[in-house]
């Protein structure tokens, strides 16, 4: 078993503290949720184990590797294992959907010829079997940007694909969507996680959609763990507690 | 699925690198190409940089050590500076001025004749289209050396430019505003007063400020051929080849150019608040 | 009662704005005296100077008779007289258009690399950017003539002294335009980038680069059109190209030259302008790359 652990972790943003001593250990190969008001801190939660936010203080360890400490080469690494998608999709609008999956094979394998906008064979060859997952092949040379919400956050699953990550954080994937969609985005995770093995990490604001799909809930806030368990063990008191009012 | 039968899948993906992006090919081309044809045409030679490059050296080192401070000629210099900033001034003020009537004249609003307008319009082309130090050059000819060669050169060269600007925007100025007027029986002069000016008056001094900021680099320039200014001191300097002179100068000059930028961005925003 | 305060607040605005107003009139009238008075502007100056003007420009103007307009170079009052130079012009107009073509081209190039590093969003450190912003502004402040007046001296008389004036200078407006465009431009795909454990230079290739590629390549057309006229007059200080030829023209008093040269700047310039208007005009409205 490969736990992520999170030890103490704190942030600080010069007044305000977002997360105020979080302790966790997110189990591998499952689905864990994390809800919360926003502002509860759920983002900046999920972007310290990427380290797109720095902590003020804790640390996180994966595999016996401290992940808040690590530089350089060995950050782009660990990024490159823990993919990230992210609420407005945060591809290239005008680069077609080919290429805005083959931009997550980058941190895996770089080589100088990509600058020149210059992918292998066999990295295409893994984009289209990526992109085939979720029935979006015909659409690789459109730009990104024509697609619609639902379609583009599954190319944004795509591109985190190429990463062959061991962890996914989904940082409110489905905020942006109708719930046609969001169910949509939300079965496609549930199948790679299926059938992948790929842990995930999900902000979520939908408490139904949290109950419906995760293995494990975590609730947020003001910073801090109010509720760590399986969904079933999901008070109505402590939903209310958590969002302030009733069962969405 | 096979890796061969996702190939035959997807040609144009796995097509050569030529067929997919050939814009980028033939430009990257013609762009290597160019530059190879430049360093032929340019005599572009190692040698001459490395000459260059020693020659560079003495001068560059002369440029920051500064000998006999206090015996420079600042008197010179701040007449100088004076005389670039009241060159600009001037110029930018005159420019303005005239060219509101040559921009309403140049507008389709103002001046329905469209062959007075045509040959309007070409005048203002083609003022713009010779150079500001080129006028410079003239008006010397005529008025001799000094500044007032600098300010005509200014003033013509603005009036080309701003003149078109107002032209368009009063071409682009609401036609809502100049119908109620016009419906409501008032005469042409008065349409042009309360209908066109209060939507193009501020864009009036706001150009104004920003041409002010520009023609003060302008004047710097100026001087060198002889229009008087701070310029005409930096080039008797580099031509004497007091380089921690003319190095000094040159701070003074961005200074003077960061300072009024400021201002004219300053007073800018305080227009558009208001 | 809101009626009388409503009044008295326009009343006193209106007295605000006539105070501005009449402020503002003021220091242009004190503006303007002084200004007149250091550059010793007056009326007698300017009166004198104009029918000087209009001797020089009458004196430049070509002595063309419509009988012999068409004949040959041999003929006085054709236009080939008039332009009995023309290929030697053609030949400097060619030189000049080369040293702007050049100087965008590897200024531009410079300029792209230089505004990553200048650019808050996209640069690596502090020290970096702030180092590399005052050089931009530096190379931007100067102004080309003086580049050209130095490398003159370098480097001799010739082509080469401008194209490297013009080179600093392209590098320092266009990496400071650039660098505004970048931070102007959406972060998410840098951080996705960023996330998905890219280098760098990925980050400004895939993350930057496309949205921001028609901006940039709009502006150095624009640069282009004033690398053109810069180009055209940098041979006054000896930076080669037609503006040389023009220089020594005016200066030898070889009158009819003059507006030949003045005529064929004007045309060229303005050629350029229009093309690259269209050029940037359908790079805007179509996506390539």
């Amino acid at each position: 078993m490969k736990p992520l652990r999170i030890k103490n972790l704190k942030k600080k943003f010069k007044d305000t503290v977002a997360i105020n001593g979080v302790n966790l250990e997110i189990e591998e190969g499952k689905i864990t949720g994390i809800i919360g008001r926003s502002g509860s801190g759920k983002s900046t939660l999920l972007r310290m184990i990427n380290r797109l936010i720095e902590p003020t203080e804790g640390t996180i360890e994966f595999n016996d590797t401290i992940i808040t400490d690590i530089k350089g080469k060995a950050l782009r690494k660990w990024r490159s294992e823990c993919a990230m998608i992210f609420q407005q999709f945060n591809l290239v609008d005008r680069l077609d959907v080919l290429t805005n999956v083959l931009i997550g094979s980058l941190g895996r394998n770089y080589s100088f010829l990509n600058l020149f906008g210059y992918f292998s064979k066999e990295e295409k060859i893994n984009a289209l079997r990526n992109l085939n997952r979720f029935e979006l092949t015909e659409k690789s040379l459109q730009r990104s940007g024509t697609l619609s919400g639902g379609q583009q956050q599954r190319v944004a699953i795509a591109r985190a694909l190429m990463q062959k990550p061991k962890i996914l954080l989904a940082d409110e994937p489905i905020s942006s969507l109708d719930p046609k969609n969001s169910k949509r985005v939300m079965d496609d995770m549930l199948k790679i996680n299926r059938e992948d093995g790929i842990t995930i990490i999900c902000n979520l604001h939908s408490l139904e959609i949290a109950k419906k799909y995760c293995d494990r809930l975590i609730g947020l806030s003001e910073g801090e763990v109010v509720f760590d368990g399986k969904p079933n063990e999901l008070t109505a008191s402590i939903s209310k507690k958590l969002y302030d009012l009733d069962d969405e | 699925m096979t890796n061969q039968e996702i190939m035959t899948l997807h040609p144009k993906i796995f097509s050569p690198l030529w067929k997919r992006s050939p814009i980028k090919i033939i430009v990257s081309l013609l762009i290597f190409s160019y530059l190879i044809f430049s360093i032929k045409y340019f005599n572009i030679s190692i040698t001459d940089f490395i000459n260059g490059l020693n020659k560079m050296k003495p001068i560059l080192l002369s440029m920051i050590t500064w000998n006999d401070f206090l015996s420079w000629n600042f008197n010179s210099i701040l007449v100088g500076i004076l005389q670039t900033l009241a060159m600009a001034f001037l110029g930018t003020i005159a420019a303005s001025i005239i060219s509101i009537p040559l921009g309403l004249l140049a507008s389709r609003q103002v001046m329905k004749i469209n062959l007075f307008r045509f040959i309007i319009r070409r005048f203002l082309d083609f003022i713009r289209g010779v150079d500001i130090l080129i006028w410079a050059l003239i008006f010397v000819r005529a008025f001799g050396l000094g500044p007032l060669s600098g300010v005509l050169a200014i003033f013509i060269a603005d009036t080309g430019t701003l003149s078109k600007l107002y032209s368009e925007a009063a071409d682009n100025s609401d036609n809502k505003q100049i119908e109620g007027l016009i419906s409501s029986g008032s005469s042409k002069l008065s349409t042009i007063r309360f209908g066109l000016m209060p939507q193009v008056i501020p864009i009036f001094i706001s150009q104004s400020l920003y041409f002010f900021e520009s023609n003060s680099r302008s004047a710097v320039i100026l001087g060198i051929v002889g229009a008087g200014g701070i310029g005409l001191q930096l080039s008797e300097r580099m031509k004497a080849q007091y380089w921690d002179q003319a190095f000094f100068i040159i701070i003074i000059i961005l200074i003077m150019v960061a300072l009024i930028d400021r201002l004219s961005r300053f007073l800018r925003e305080k227009l558009i608040n208001d | 009662m809101n009626e009388i305060i409503l009044n008295s607040h326009n009343k006193s605005l209106i007295r605000k704005k006539r105070f501005w107003n009449i402020s503002l009139i003021t220091l242009l009238l004190i503006g303007i005296t002084l200004s007149s008075k250091i550059i010793d502007f007056n009326s007698s100056n300017l009166l004198n100077g104009i029918p000087r003007l209009g001797d020089y420009v009458s004196q430049i103007l070509p002595s063309l008779e419509t009988n012999n307009l068409f004949l040959s170079s041999k003929d006085k009052g054709s236009i080939a007289y008039w332009y009995f130079n023309l290929p030697k012009y053609l030949k400097l107009l060619f030189e000049t258009f080369n040293m702007a073509l050049l100087a965008t081209i590897i200024g531009s190039t410079l300029a792209l690399f230089l505004s990553f590093l200048a650019a808050k969003n996209t640069s690596p450190n502090s020290l970096v950017f702030f180092t590399i912003r005052r050089i931009l502004e530096f190379f931007r402040g100067v102004p080309e003539i003086i580049f050209a007046i130095l490398f003159v001296w370098v480097l001799g008389i010739g082509p080469l002294a401008g194209i490297i004036a013009m080179t600093f200078h392209t590098t320092g407006s266009l990496g400071k335009l650039f660098s505004e465009v970048h931070e102007n431009s959406n972060n998410k795909p840098i951080d996705a980038l960023k996330a998905s454990g890219g280098n760098w230079l990925s980050e400004m290739k895939f993350g930057l680069l496309p949205q921001v590629l028609p901006n940039l390549i709009s502006y150095v057309l624009l640069r282009f059109e004033i690398n053109i006229r810069a180009s055209t007059i940098l041979g006054f200080v000896g930076a080669g190209g037609i503006g040389q030829e023009l220089y020594l023209v005016i200066n030898f008093n070889y009158y009819e030259e003059v507006s030949a040269i003045i005529l064929l700047i004007i045309l060229t310039v303005v050629s350029i302008d229009l093309f690259s208007g269209y050029l940037r005009k359908n790079i805007i409205g179509v996506e390539n790359d």
